[in-house]
């Protein structure tokens, strides 16, 4: 049996949305099939008021074991590093994170909000958000560069905005089951299992990338997303294309490019006009190469690939 | 449009830029609001303005520059169609030829 606790900090609760929609497995199956028990956490907990409160109290106290801490959402410092706008049970919210993080065997940050501040931490960032360990790219975050938890791991980052069910639970389940130590974990605290290859991996439009066939608008079913539309597949790491959406699909695979969401930077640019679905480019050349080509390799190849790319892939190939 | 109606339009283009067609190669965008107030100069034009097309999209009829820019290795060149694939575009195209909305 391990006991879970789920907070929200600065949160849309996507990732909720998300776990509750697990299928394999499923959030029912955490508890019936693999001894997770959930003390408490904001869609599904009964206790209300001073309940929540006795129940983080304990955890705190050692009087409940605290097993998996889990927290969804940024720590919002503001305003001027009080956290008051984010209250809960009677206190800042960061003040809970931080004396629950101490008490917890493992804590995991799920979403790009509490892994590194997503939408909420774009500049000005009003909120002054910022994830569990990390602020963006910078380590650091509210819970500092050198905090583990009492397993001896630092925070287990799980980002996407929102995470995908599955990893939300695999991981969760590894945690549970005592498999934490076969976990490896990238320079971002990501499970390496599901970040180390790209969301092109497994991308049903990869022929039309190899061969520079573009795809000039939302949903068309030939060309590759990264040439106009601003698809950021081949830099981001993330399974979207092995691990699929609904067991169906996948943005690239329905025409709609990857917006990178699974890296510190989502979302990419502060989101000035022009910079969202549209690949950014200096004199017509891409700013961001995919991953570990230079702009020389990038030209050459181009210039092969259209000279030998077949005419099928002009063409929809994906027909009805 | 029919293989016959995209050769007649290759043709006429052929003899607009060998005719020496005045086309905008200046002002080539450097950011993607420029890159998209250009196409959204050339949403304007009716649909049958070919010309116009030419005139803003800044067409020549040979490479650009130093670094000999062209459609054929531009991403919306489609190679066995000879065709600029840009929507605001949408033009039968030679491999030679270079336009200021060329992207790689
Ligand atoms: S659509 Fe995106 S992920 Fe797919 S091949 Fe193109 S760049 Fe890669
Ligand atoms: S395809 Fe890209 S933006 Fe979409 S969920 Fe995957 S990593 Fe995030
Ligand atoms: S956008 Fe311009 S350079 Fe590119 S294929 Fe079309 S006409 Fe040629």
């Amino acid at each position: 049996m391990a006991n879970l606790l789920w907070l929200q900090g600065g949160a849309c609760s996507g990732n909720t949305m998300s776990f509750l929609n697990a299928e394999e497995p499923s959030a029912c199956d955490l508890v019936t099939d693999f001894g997770i028990n959930v003390l408490w956490h904001p869609s599904l907990g009964l206790e209300l008021g001073d309940n929540v409160k006795q129940i983080l109290l304990d955890c705190i106290s050692g009087k409940i074991q605290l097993d998996i801490f889990v927290f969804e959402g940024t720590v919002v410092n503001a305003p001027n590093g009080t956290g008051n706008w984010n209250r809960f049970c009677g206190r800042p919210m960061k003040d809970w994170v931080k004396e629950l993080s101490d008490a917890a065997q493992f804590v995991v940050a799920i979403g790009d909000c509490a892994t590194w501040g997503g939408i909420p931490a774009t500049a000005p960032n009003p909120s002054e958000s910022v994830g569990l360990q990390f602020l963006k790219r910078a380590p650091g975050g509210s819970l500092g560069t050198s905090f583990k938890s009492k397993a001896g791991l630092p925070v287990i980052n799980i980002p996407g905005c929102p995470a995908h069910p599955d990893w939300v639970t695999q991981i969760l389940v590894a945690v549970a089951s005592g498999r934490a130590g076969d976990l490896t974990l990238d320079e971002f605290q990501r499970p390496k299992t599901f970040f180390t290859s790209f969301t092109q991996t497994g991308c049903t439009r990869n022929m039309h990338f190899a061969y520079k066939v573009s795809a000039t608008a939302f949903g068309q079913r030939k060309g590759c997303l990264f040439y106009d539309l601003g698809c950021r597949g081949p830099m981001t790491h993330s399974p979207c294309n092995r691990i699929l959406w609904n067991r169906q699909s996948s943005k690239t695979r329905a025409g709609m490019p990857c917006l990178g969401c699974t890296e510190p930077e989502f979302p990419f640019f502060d989101l000035a006009p022009g910079t969202v679905f549209k690949t950014q480019t200096v004199m017509g050349v891409p700013k961001d190469m995919p991953a570990g080509v230079d702009k020389t390799g990038y030209v050459k190849l181009t210039a092969a690939a259209k000279a030998a790319a077949p005419a099928w892939a002009e063409k929809d190939i994906f027909v009805v | 449009m029919s293989a016959a109606d995209t050769n007649e339009t290759l043709d006429k283009i052929t003899k607009l830029l060998a005719g020496g067609l005045k086309t905008r190669t200046e002002g080539i965008p450097e950011t993607e609001k420029e890159f998209g107030e250009i196409l959204n100069e050339l949403r304007a034009l009716a649909p049958d303005d070919l010309e116009g097309k030419l005139v803003i999209g800044g067409f020549i009829n040979h490479p650009y520059g130093e670094e000999q820019y062209r459609c054929m290795e531009c991403m919306y060149y489609l190679v066995h169609r000879k065709w600029c694939d840009l929507p605001e575009l949408a033009v039968p195209v030679e491999p030679d030829w270079w336009c200021r909305l060329w992207r790689i």
